[in-house]
């Protein structure tokens, strides 16, 4: 025993220090899986871009207004191709924009197009593709014992985040709801904590509806909010909603679904009270794909027109490098995302996501084309 | 002493008391009464903890939660990516650890000169206060930033930086029970200083080392701050991609937690009771292990 101590130690030293080795290699090398080059050549039209034959593990983090959808997707596209490994992180629009700018995913995801000052802020030579891939509502969730149906309408609902409409009996919710009875409780304000598109879509509806917003907390993923408690997350706004009496909160229309809580019918710009919906949120899509600017950095779409139309309609997108380091995540990141803008498509309806209208489907395949690998695209037209 | 002598076989707070007016048995129960306020106050919360874990828990720790991954939207699906992640970085984590510091123990133990023992000694414990976080934000400056890629092997290293200080100050301490007559002893018989310490110190603490190891492990086990920003956490199943984002029971247990979806919050609420058995597995195989030996 006095002999073999020293010996287990060293041996133990030894076992610790390959491992270091093996492992501090690992994390550069083990990702750029093989994938033969020239094998299988990139097929033009309508055939959709190559699958890489070799094991390829994708990274990408961001959104949650979307990540139900993208779980879905990335487990559905990694049964089909089950050498692709695709791992989606929701940690928020900010954070998908902060990690694609510090590049340590793969691809990000935002529902909140990248500002001027973001891009500026990308390492020298990097470019990014927005790739819209669905949109989707942004609903008001409530939970008030006994109360089921609410209407609002903009200046209401600007009272309420702002904190001037602090009882739910207020004259102003009163007048929008005759025949409702409405507790005298306090209204507790649940909104996001983190960086988020979701709340880039709302107080954009707010500032639309609201010069009091507008001129105060104004828009953004990350505002000052007047009052209320902050939550991580879609997940964590419905979780916070739901475990609140008497709180009011936003999420994307699917955490609603998934919380089992009530949403309040907002009045439209055709004056409308219309609840948060697929065809709601197509309605706004259509009458806006006309316009769909170049660069895909399309802002959520406010009081569009339409008697069926929802109010606060948003894009959300995947955020990828136009210059991929690696051939084999290059070309397998273009195979998800396309057969996310195809057959995914037919996904989106079930899970409260609206498909994309077909000219912005169409303008989205055909910009996978410029993703490039040393100067080369990768799927060429 | 003035008042009734007490009997010669009285405990000594019988002896002292016996001679105390009224006010001060009034005082000396009310300090009394209060401290056993106080040590209620602290396994209350403790008692809780454990109750809630299990009652809530007990359904949610199966099969399904064991075998299977996680699957979109909550439904059928498990923690097996977060266990497997957990023992896989929290032992890689061990193995960085577990030389480094006993062979920091051992040289401030040891071999330190008194200046130098105190500059180590103060270092690990500032270590050993340094909020995890910090230990997560340092490692993904240097471990993810550069190689543009959440790893597990980071996590790893994250976790081994807050082990490495455990291990040091319990070796350290054990190493300085081991009575001096054995070191002299056995450098009597010829054996050189280097030989002593592997093979007669150590050896004879080895128990009390164990129980160092052991702690650092179960906090290690328990971390959920170093990891967000190291190895990420993860939807699959990840065995030996330590180039690769993996998940731990404790991220799990975070992201769960918060959930709008009921099954989700089951199945934190099960992941908590795993990690709760695993950290008290550990620990309590620990103290059935170091009966003999000088212990911490």
């Amino acid at each position: 025993m006095t002999i073999t101590s020293p010996r287990r130690l060293g041996a133990l030293a030894l076992v610790a220090a390959v491992a270091v080795g093996a492992c501090g290699g690992g994390a550069t090398a083990a990702p750029s899986a093989s994938s033969e080059p020239g094998a299988s050549p990139a097929q033009t039209g309508a055939a959709g871009p190559a699958v890489p034959s070799g094991t390829v593990s994708l990274t990408g983090a961001g959104a949650t207004f979307p990540a139900p959808l993208y779980q879905v997707w990335f487990e559905q596209f990694g049964t089909i191709h089950p050498n692709i490994k695709i791992d989606y992180q929701a940690i928020g629009s900010g954070g998908g924009i902060k990690n694609i700018t510090s590049q340590t995913v793969d691809f990000g995801a935002s529902d909140a197009p990248m500002k001027d000052d973001e891009i500026a802020a990308l390492p020298a030579g990097t470019k990014i593709l927005h790739v819209p891939t669905a949109l989707g509502a942004v609903v008001v969730i409530f939970n008030v014992p006994g109360l089921t149906d609410l209407k609002l309408d903009g200046p209401t609902t600007a009272g309420i985040f702002l904190g001037t409409i602090t009882k739910w009996n207020d004259p102003a919710i009163a007048a929008l709801n005759p025949g409702v009875t409405l507790p005298a409780s306090d209204v507790v304000v649940v909104h996001r904590s983190d960086g988020s598109g979701t709340t880039n879509a709302f107080t954009a509806y707010l500032a639309a509806v609201s010069d009091a917003w507008k001129g105060g907390p104004g828009v953004g993923k990350d505002v000052q909010w007047p009052t209320g408690i902050g939550a991580k997350g879609n997940d964590g706004v419905a979780a916070a909603t739901k475990q609140t009496s008497g709180a009011i909160g936003y999420v994307e229309l699917q955490y609603a679904a998934q919380a089992g809580l009530a949403t309040a019918a907002l009045k439209n710009a055709d004056g409308a009270f219309v609840q948060g919906s697929v065809d709601g949120v197509t309605a706004a899509a259509d009458a806006a794909a006309a316009s769909f600017p170049a660069d895909f950095r399309q802002d959520p779409i406010i009081n569009g027109p339409g008697a069926a139309t929802y109010p606060i309609a948003s894009f959300t997108f995947l955020l990828l490098y136009v210059d991929q380091k690696d051939q084999a995540k290059g070309q397998a990141l273009i195979a998800l995302v396309y057969w996310a803008l195809t057959d995914g498509q037919a996904l989106e309806k079930g899970l409260g996501y609206a498909p994309l209208p077909a000219a912005v489907q169409a303008k989205a395949i055909a910009a996978l084309h410029t993703i490039t690998f040393g100067g080369a695209p990768i799927w060429p037209e | 002493m003035i008042g009734a002598v007490p009997a010669r076989d009285a405990t000594l707070a019988e002896r002292l008391r016996a001679g105390r007016s009224p006010r001060r048995r009034a005082v000396d129960r009310a300090g009394r009464g209060l401290a056993l306020a106080a040590t209620l106050a602290c396994v209350v919360p403790l008692a809780a903890v454990l109750f809630f874990v299990v009652a809530k828990g007990a359904g949610a720790l199966n099969l399904d939660l064991l075998t299977k991954p996680a699957k979109a939207l909550g439904t059928g699906g498990g923690a097996l990516q977060s266990w497997l992640g957990t023992v896989q970085m929290v032992g890689l984590a061990t193995l960085i650890a577990v030389p480094v510091g006993i062979a920091a123990g051992i040289y401030v133990s040891e071999f330190a000169g008194h200046r130098a023992a105190r500059a180590i000694r103060f270092a690990s414990d500032v270590m050993v206060g340094v909020p995890s976080i910090l230990v997560g934000i340092f490692v993904y400056v240097l471990l993810v930033l550069p190689f543009r890629q959440f790893n597990a092997f980071a996590g790893s290293v994250a976790l081994a930086v807050i082990i490495v200080p455990v291990i040091q100050r319990t070796t350290e301490e054990v190493l300085g029970l081991v009575p001096r007559e054995l070191r002299e002893g056995s450098l009597a018989l010829g054996v050189p200083s280097w030989r002593t310490t592997l093979s007669v110190v150590l050896p004879t603490a080895r128990a009390g080392v164990l129980t160092g190891v052991m702690l650092g492990v179960a906090r290690a086990a328990g971390e959920t701050a170093p990891l967000l920003f190291t190895a990420l956490g993860s939807r699959l199943v990840n065995i030996g991609g330590f180039g690769e984002p993996m998940d731990s029971l404790t991220l799990f247990i975070y992201n769960g937690a918060r959930s709008p979806i009921a099954a989700l919050n089951d199945q934190a609420w099960g992941a908590a009771l795993l990690l709760l058995l695993l950290v008290l597995g550990i620990n309590v195989s620990v103290r059935l292990r170091s009966m003999g030996g000088v212990r911490a």
